[in-house]
């Protein structure tokens, strides 16, 4: 019995980011689904002990207790992948893992604003949520179309990294916000090639095809 | 067939990879665009027959493209081949998805705007090797975009079908102008001149212009990001 206990919920992005990377690792692990809607269970007491800020993904590894889809990603890559692929040592390429971490953290959240407003009633202004999340799929967009000019296919260099698994779900789920991928030729082929990594898996809104 | 009828640049050919589709727009009517596994390139009205679902989401298998609904599959002419909740039905041959005439050129899919032409007039532009660079998409209208191009020395090369030349940062680029939608447009840029004894560096200076253009046209440089607080947190 693996000691891995996921809190979870189907249709949240930052739960499927931690499910993606166990999938794409082989990892097996526990999952336990949370109520999120309508229940609103993660701002129960219960996980409240766990998560203060009420909201998952939360891990929990025997002893240890991570929430934040960005911290859980770093956890697993480094206990858990031996190859180190997922979250390489060189420190350039820490650099840059972290970067797109922080964005995925910080200017990512408008794209997930503006999807749990248009699923889930949360409030919030969807038209400015909306913008700020073009904004930053261009921003995603006009890398990856230099990235390619270097013959590097993936965001932090040529090889896929956490990096990736935490920048997919926004702009794979980003037509739940009404926004195309038309525009974005280069984050398209990306995509593509997310989806064809050995051990890939699907959430609802992200078919395996392509 | 309308007098004001053309062919016009949708897409980078090298972005439009064999086995994959893609959603476009001209003039603000949505199209399915998608190369077979052979390497031919399709540009369709996005609709399947069936429901209505867009086709552009669908997948391809080899030289048909399936509905991500029903997996109604068609194949390159357009016409319904198989019905998986039907398997042993021979499809009738009046199901079919209204298809555009499609070429490639300078490194660009072309579609000409008339649905189902028998024989569309030649695409009059000459066949050159190129280095693709990016397909950029501007929140402007499309006369305005093809105004400002314009202005940065352009060459109009070829009349009827929007294709302009441009000199700057020290390098010649041939621009495809897509008249996307009314508040939209799409420009392909290409290097003229093969891979040849190139690294990325001219393709980098020619996207970095690009977005230095899109940046001056839509107002004026980049929106102020809106503060965090503006939001809830998401459940």
């Amino acid at each position: 019995m693996t000691a891995l206990k996921l809190y979870d919920y189907e249709l949240d992005e930052q739960c499927y980011k931690v499910r993606l990377l166990l999938g794409l690792l082989g990892y097996a692990y526990e999952k336990v689904a949370v109520d999120v809607y309508p229940g609103g269970e993660q701002r129960s007491a219960r996980f409240l002990r766990l998560n203060p800020l009420g909201a998952l993904p939360i891990l929990t590894d025997a002893d240890m207790v991570l929430s934040g889809a960005e911290a859980i990603l770093a956890y697993l890559a480094r206990k858990y992948d031996g190859a180190r692929g997922w979250f390489p040592d060189e420190p350039e390429t820490v650099g840059r893992v972290v970067q797109w971490l922080a964005f995925a953290g910080n200017n990512l959240t408008a794209a997930s604003t503006a999807r749990a407003q248009a699923l889930f009633e949360v409030r919030a202004c969807a038209t400015t949520a909306n913008h700020a999340a073009r904004r930053a799929f261009r921003v995603m967009e006009d890398h990856m179309t230099k990235q390619q000019f270097a013959d590097a296919f993936w965001f932090a260099g040529n090889a896929a990294t956490i990096a990736d698994i935490a920048l997919f779900p926004a702009i794979a789920l980003s037509r739940d916000i009404a926004v195309d991928h038309d525009e974005y030729p280069a984050l398209r082929r990306w995509m593509g090639r997310v989806r064809t990594l050995p051990g890939f898996i699907t959430m609802p809104g992200i078919p395996a095809y392509h | 067939m309308s007098a004001t009828d053309c062919w016009y640049p949708v897409a980078l050919s090298n972005d439009l990879e064999a086995g994959l589709s893609a959603g476009t727009r001209l003039f603000d009517r949505e199209m399915c665009i998608w190369r077979d596994s052979d390497g031919g390139v399709h540009a369709w009205e996005d609709r399947c027959p069936h429901r209505g679902m867009r086709l552009s989401f669908g997948f391809v298998r080899g030289d048909r493209i399936a509905c991500l609904y029903h997996g109604w599959q068609y194949d390159t002419h357009g016409e319904c081949r198989f019905i998986p909740s039907h398997p042993e039905l021979d499809v009738p041959r009046n199901i079919r998805v209204a298809t555009f005439p499609c070429v490639e050129r300078l490194g660009m899919v072309w579609v000409y705007s008339g649905l189902a032409i028998e024989r569309p007039p030649e695409l009059a532009v000459e066949p050159l090797d190129v280095l693709p660079v990016r397909s950029l998409y501007l929140d402007c209208v499309p006369a305005t975009a093809a105004q400002s191009l314009a202005a940065e020395s352009g060459n109009l090369l070829s009349a009827g079908s929007s294709l302009l030349s441009i000199d700057v940062e020290g390098l010649r680029l041939i621009t495809g102008v897509q008249p996307f939608g009314a508040a939209k447009t799409a420009l392909h840029i290409v290097l003229p001149g093969g891979h040849e004894g190139r690294d990325g560096g001219a393709r980098r200076a020619a996207s970095s212009w690009a977005e230095q253009f899109r940046n001056d046209l839509e107002s004026s440089g980049p929106p102020d990001d809106e503060p965090i607080g503006r939001y809830e947190a998401a459940p």
